[in-house]
């Protein structure tokens, strides 16, 4: 396996033949993994986030909690989610979730982006947004399952986690990564992400007493490129509301790849009925006419 | 109700009419009057504006040339639904003026039947009880009617997106826009050809205001009657006899 | 710490209290994770609030602030009862078979013997040991009390402090029972001290519920489940322990619990304090205390009338049992005291005057935090130099520290942002009228900050790391060292030319550096290192050090002139090797995380303290999976990963004790004399506002030697008045004391403070979250708004509803928020009382009494 992780496109959002450079290189797909059970909500990846990304600051206000802002913004990428769960037994556990972009493998906000190239899938899992090639249309924003995607009235463009695309295309770890003082965030090949989260859930489950801890990389949109180890993986909306079975509208995959051309064309049929007509038929004029001369037949 | 918006077309049909005016000639009839014509162009100026940024927001890798246009992409984006609101506006108030002429009778169905013959051109002259606007043009305006109450509602939760409506009502109202874009730009193009090279005459309705005598007989020939008192078929052959007689 | 940082990952088992390492130490909680992640060690967390480090805690417990002896007293008692004690560490490495004599007095009225009511302190003769041999297996029969060997008391002392005698010494050769039978061996008082923190007791004062103490008990001592000794716990505290009045104590009682459980000395295992700024470690190490010389040597008082007298006091003589060996390396002070000596004054520094003892100052009272700022607001300190700290923002009782500073005639302060001590005279209710009449001279100096310096920081692990200038200071701003380098030649100036009272130590004080104005760091670290002044051998190596040459270590330091060390504990940091501080090497082949390259470790590059008691008496490891020394019988030498915290060639047969630097050689369950000002051992006593009176002894509350102070200033709150809330004070992991809150980046993170609110109370008290509260102490009131939240749970303290809240300390009255006017501009330590422990002179910011209303 090739150690270069450039960044080969795999998919493009809204392109109309095939993506330039796809399949040109062998590429591994990567991953980062968060260990929520070991998260302390320390914030110095969201400090990493702003600094290595060059966001300006922004006020922000007390709002009962801990946690920085209630949501992502698009000059703040990298969120930690606090949450306080009450246990049955009274008890109350405080959890801490990095939410950020998961660059699922099927990704919805590519799927439901119209712009060409606004969104590229690289094969190594990175989903981009590639703003000059933004509309700001915010067609993602609904097609993403974890209201990712942040418009920027300002710019009119639509930004996100890039996984640092930046830094994993120079061999770098994500900045948040690097910054992470516990280990809790681990960024390496998918495989072994999946690996090591899988068996940190074991632990969890045979040596912690959790039962129902496991690995968040949620099937239902092919997986994830951002893996969860949580003390709960049957209840992942604990964590700020991370979904369980996170879908994409039908909609955008039904009406863009298909109806949409489909539709489309018969639109144009329009075009080219009256066309038909004027050639065939030919126009209606007041009556009378002068007298027909000739007939073609 | 009805009186009321009566009285407010009548108010500014009378104003626009101070504003601009209509010239009828010899052998001519009024069609459409300055509020009327008013109207009807900033419908398409505002129907053609929301088009042509709708398409660069509908397939930008297809239509990105038309962006540029208004400014970009994102640009295209942010005016659109204002286009949109333009259009649904003076598109509204078009309604109201036409509300009446518009109602649906018993003639707009049987010309629908009998729309094939219309097409294609084994009939002349429209049925005789073909009043102001015929069946297919009253089905257009339905047509556009409905388009902009779909517009209105779909264009709003597209405008003010997922963090407002849930993103199931944006994926949702997404396909209605555009498919409702869709069955309008079908019906585009045949307004805009039988206005203006596939019903030659017609087009000097919505310019000058006025038609002639002819015109009229041939295609709305119960409005002729109406407004003439005479019988448009009559009228035609009397047209016939005097033009052979030359 | 006496261990490391990274040693952390060692451990089975961690006791973290009084600290809240995931949000005060980010980088440094990566190694309790390490011990999670790869021995399945687990956690107990124990806090008055769930905090992020309880959130990843496998056991939280809720205490009430300030019960921390009880609870730990109740784990002591456990640990008893259920034998779950290290039993072969404890008779050979503690003084748990040493005997107490006769007359000593366990507290169970709340009071030792020998309590002097009147001046609230003790007379602690009696808190010693028997002298006399083995008994073990004798009948017991009471020895006669004897007084040991006392320092001949000068005529000037006398003079100075008429009333205090000399106090007692350790005996010589101590009595022992070996068989830990004996009623009134350490081991024996220590059962019956604790016997009356039963479960239920822990309950009634700390409001942790029994079945939850005894699953925590239950977890913390299964390392020492049936006697395996190879499972290792360690106990984790920060200021959480300190900031108390009885502070001293509760980390005693820590350290007791760990020589029970036979945990000091080992990897994995120890009492570590978590430091609370970069440099803490290195501001106690080089006397950042009012008490103590660099290295701990002890401050001079008007009783030390010559050197002699100096040294006899401060240097012990052994104290063991007659068949034991004590290594008693305090038996070198005259040779850390000379050294130290010959490094502040050079060549004036002679046989002849006792190498220059007499300019030494001789502190006659105690000259700690709050007895400063007590003696300004008194009008008896008339001016200040303030450095690399906020003393108003500091507190305690805030507002006295501004009130002080009003009555001042000169302040100076040194900082790199306008800060709320230098801008005291425009506190928040300060009128214009009121501003006129303070006539405080403030002199405002640009400080360095911390990248703009080099210089070493010592962290808690003990290590020095030599940091590099990350870019020069912007505009005026000036380094530390230049400031005062340039303050100190001018003052020395003045000296010269107008005399003075006593100008000697000023003239001759030793400033030889290659720019006096601004004196290099590196110069000052191989000044502190320390060189030889003569040509050195040593006799048994023949090894040669040159006069000029740095020293090696510690162990070349002679009490005859010929060496020279700012800081005995820092020499070997800076060799003829270079500067070790510098070194990076990243190699640890035992894989216990000791690094011993990398840059170096007080005393002599050890990384974990006493780690001669990681081996049996033998010299095998207790656990051979974690060899950190062990004696080697060919090389006749203890060896190992480690550099072994011993005398190298003192065979185990020997049986010198581990704990080197007591008298005794073993460690102290039980600390003799005068080293505890309120008890040999730890007893429970209540905050000095607490909501019950104690239940352990109701008409002794508080701890009986601390003094409340006297000044109108000083007002202390009880429930009858009204201060029915128990309110605790912390930092927050995005924010760092009182600059951050200049910061934009730290600011957006944590933009307002508040002060955290049972969901409970709130609901009580009608608040909900992001309302405005003022919470008023007998002092003064804090407003901020409110976060309400679970996890702070209401408690039954003896069986009474009782609420705590918490309240961060980061926000003043300059600062972005504060200049926005988005704060109220109240200062948390407003709220906090002037009090201190008796030890450590540390004030009481947690766990005092509030009440709480809505704005």
């Amino acid at each position: 396996m090739s150690d270069r992780k450039t960044l080969q496109i795999k998919q493009i959002s809204g392109h109309s033949g095939p993506a330039a450079g796809f399949d040109m290189q062998r590429d591994y797909e990567v991953c980062k993994l968060i260990d929520t059970t070991i998260c302390i909500g320390c914030k110095a990846c969201e400090v990493a986030c702003v600094e290595w990304n060059d966001m300006p600051f922004t006020p922000t206000t007390f709002d009962n909690t801990y946690q920085t802002m209630p949501s992502t913004s698009y000059h703040f990428w990298n969120l930690i989610k606090f949450n306080e769960h009450q246990r049955e037994d009274g008890t109350v556990q405080w959890l801490m979730r990095k939410d950020q972009c998961m660059h699922c493998a099927d990704p919805g906000c590519l799927r439901a982006c119209p712009a060409d190239g606004a969104i590229v899938q690289y094969t190594n899992g990175i989903v981009d947004f590639q703003q000059e090639n933004c509309i700001g249309c915010e067609f993602c924003v609904s097609g993403c399952p974890y209201d990712i995607p942040k418009f920027n009235p300002a710019t009119k463009k639509v930004y996100k986690c890039t996984l640092c695309s930046d830094r994993v295309g120079q061999g770098l770890e994500p900045a948040c990564i690097k910054a992470c003082p516990t280990g809790c965030l681990k960024f390496g090949s998918k495989d072994d992400m999946k690996f090591i989260a899988e068996e940190r859930a074991k632990q969890l489950r045979e040596n912690f007493g959790f039962e129902k801890a496991g690995v968040y990389d949620p099937q239902s949109i092919g997986g994830t490129h951002v893996v969860y180890v949580l003390h709960d993986a049957e209840n992942p909306e604990r964590y700020g509301g991370l979904p369980k079975n996170p879908v994409i509208p039908w909609s955008y995959t039904v009406w863009k790849w298909l109806f949409k051309p489909v539709l489309g064309t018969f639109a144009l049929f329009g075009l080219l009925g009256v066309l038909l007509h004027y050639v065939t038929v030919g126009p209606r004029r007041a009556q009378p006419e002068p007298p027909i001369k000739e007939r073609e037949s | 109700m009805s009186t009321a918006i009566d009285r407010f077309d009548d108010k500014t049909r009378g104003a626009f009419g101070q504003i601009g005016q209509t010239e009828v000639y010899e052998g001519e009839l009024l069609r459409h009057r300055v509020y009327t014509r008013f109207l009807h162009w900033m419908v398409a100026l505002f129907f053609f504006l929301a088009l042509f940024t709708g398409f660069g927001i509908y397939m930008p890798w297809l239509f990105r040339w038309f962006t540029p246009i208004f400014g970009g992409g994102p640009l295209s984006r942010e005016m659109h639904p204002w286009f949109g609101l333009g259009f649904v506006i003076f598109f509204g108030l078009q309604a109201l003026n036409w509300i009446k002429p518009m109602t649906w009778t018993a003639a707009d169905t049987k010309w629908m039947v009998n729309l094939r013959k219309i097409i294609g051109g084994q009939e002349k002259m429209e049925p005789p009880d073909t009043g102001f606007f015929n069946g297919g043009q009253k089905m257009q305006f339905w047509e556009i009617a409905s388009g902009c109450i779909v517009y209105l509602i779909t264009g709003m939760i597209l405008w003010f997106g997922a963090r407002v409506f849930g993103r199931w009502a944006v994926a949702v109202s997404y396909v209605l826009h555009d498919i409702s874009a869709l069955i309008m730009l079908g019906g585009i193009f045949i307004h805009i050809y039988l206005s203006t090279i596939g019903q030659s005459g017609t087009f000097q309705a919505m310019i000058r205001g006025a038609v002639s005598e002819a015109w009229a007989w041939t295609f709305h020939p119960a409005w002729y009657k109406q407004v003439t008192g005479r019988d448009p078929v009559g009228a035609c052959e009397e047209a016939r006899r005097k033009a052979s007689a030359k | 710490m006496t261990n490391g940082w990274i040693d952390i990952k060692n451990t089975d088992m961690m006791l973290i209290m009084g600290g809240n390492p995931a949000e005060n130490h980010p980088c440094g909680f990566k190694w309790p994770i390490e011990a999670k992640l790869h021995r399945n060690a687990k956690t107990i967390v124990v806090d008055p609030r769930l905090t992020r480090t309880a959130a990843t805690a496998d056991l939280f417990l809720q205490i009430r602030a300030g019960s921390d002896i009880a609870f730990l007293g109740g784990l002591i008692h456990y640990a008893v009862e259920n034998n779950r004690i290290a039993h072969e560490y404890l008779v050979n490495y503690t003084n748990a078979a040493l005997i107490i004599k006769d007359k000593f007095k366990l507290p169970d009225d709340g009071l030792y013997s020998g309590f002097d009511p009147e001046r609230k302190t003790y007379d602690k003769s009696t808190w010693n040991y028997e002298e006399g041999g083995d008994l073990t297996g004798k009948p017991v029969e009471p020895t006669p009390a004897k007084q040991y060997e006392q320092p001949a008391p000068h005529p000037a002392a006398k003079r100075a402090v008429p009333a205090v005698p000399p106090p007692p010494a350790l005996p010589p050769k101590t009595a022992f029972d070996l068989s830990l039978q004996h009623p009134r061996c350490v081991f024996q008082l220590l059962k019956k001290q604790y016997e009356r923190y039963t479960p239920e007791m822990v309950e009634r004062i700390t409001g942790i519920p029994k079945d939850q103490f005894l699953k925590a008990a239950d977890m913390f001592t299964s390392v020492r489940k049936d006697g395996d000794m190879k499972k290792v716990a360690t106990i984790i505290y920060a200021v959480g322990w300190t900031q108390h009045s009885f502070g001293t104590q509760i980390i005693r009682t820590a350290a007791m619990l760990q020589l029970l459980l036979g945990n000091v000395g080992r990897a994995g295992g120890g009492v570590n304090a978590l430091r609370g700024h970069s440099n803490i470690q290195g501001a106690t190490d080089m006397a950042g205390v009012f008490d103590i010389l660099p290295g701990y040597l002890k401050v001079p008082t008007p009783a030390d009338t010559d050197f002699a007298a100096y040294l006899k006091r401060i240097t012990p003589n052994p104290a063991k049992p007659d068949p034991w060996d004590s290594f008693n390396y305090w038996s070198n002070t005259p040779k850390f005291a000379v050294s130290f000596l010959k490094a502040m004054y050079g060549p004036s520094a002679t046989k002849e005057n006792d190498w220059a003892f007499n300019y030494l100052p001789k502190a006659d009272r105690n000259y700690s935090w709050v007895n400063l700022w007590n003696e300004m607001y008194e009008g008896k300190v008339k001016g200040l130099f303030a450095f690399g700290m906020n003393g108003v923002m500091i507190g305690p009782d805030s507002q006295k520290n501004i009130d002080a500073l009003k009555k001042a005639d000169w302040l100076v302060v040194c900082e790199i942002y306008p800060d709320e001590t230098s801008e005291f005279w425009r506190a928040p209710g300060i009128s214009a009228d009121e501003m006129k009449k303070i006539n405080t001279t403030v002199y405002r100096l640009p400080g360095a900050g911390f990248a703009e310096k080099d210089g070493t920081f010592v962290n808690s692990a003990r290590w020095l790391q030599w940091k590099n200038v990350a870019l020069p200071p912007p505009g005026q701003a000036r380094l530390d060292q230049e400031i005062l380098a340039t303050i100190f030649l001018n003052v020395r100036e003045l000296y010269r030319k107008e005399g003075g009272k006593f100008p000697d130590p000023i003239l001759n004080a030793s400033f030889a550096y290659t720019n006096p104005y601004n004196p290099s760091l590196t110069e000052m670290a191989k000044e502190i290192n320390g060189k030889a002044l003569a040509d050195l051998t040593d006799p048994k190596t023949s090894v040669t050090i040159k006069a000029g040459q740095q020293l090696p270590g510690f162990s070349w330091l002679k009490d005859d002139g010929t060496t020279l060390s700012g800081n005995w504990l820092y020499c070997g940091s800076w060799t003829e090797a270079g500067a070790l501080t510098q070194r990076r090497g990243t190699e640890d082949p035992s894989g216990l995380g000791i690094y011993p390259n990398w840059a170096w470790s007080w005393p002599m590059n050890r990384r974990v303290l006493y780690n001669r008691a990681s081996c049996d008496l033998n010299g095998k490891p207790w656990d051979p999976s974690r060899r950190q020394v062990w004696w080697d019988e060919a090389k006749q030498s203890w060896v190992g990963n480690d550099i072994p915290d011993f005398k190298a060639d003192s065979p185990p047969k020997d049986h010198m004790g581990p704990f080197i630097m007591n008298p005794e050689g073993v460690g102290r369950l039980f600390v003799p004399l005068g080293a505890m000002a309120d008890g040999p051992f730890p007893e429970y006593y209540e905050p000095i506002e607490s909501p019950i009176a104690n239940v352990l002894h109701p008409n002794q509350s508080n701890n009986p030697v601390v003094k409340k102070y006297k000044t109108d200033a000083d007002k202390y709150g009880t429930v009858d008045q009204g201060y029915n809330v128990i309110c605790t004070t912390y930092r927050l992991t995005e924010h760092y004391h009182y600059w951050t809150k200049n910061n934009p980046m730290n600011v957006q993170l944590v933009p307002e403070p508040f002060v955290e609110v049972p969901a409970e109370l709130a609901d009580r008290m009608g608040i909900r979250g992001g309302e405005k509260v003022k919470v008023t102490s007998a002092r003064s009131h804090y407003i901020a708004k409110a976060m309400v939240t679970r996890r702070i749970r209401p408690m039954k303290i003896d069986g009474k509803e009782t609420f705590q809240i918490g309240i961060p300390i980061h926000w003043g009255f300059r600062g972005i928020a504060e200049d926005e006017d988005k704060t109220a501009k109240t200062l948390t330590n407003q709220l906090t009382p002037t009090v201190i422990d008796p030890n450590a002179y540390t004030p009481e910011f947690k766990g005092f009494l509030v009440k709480i209303e809505k704005v």
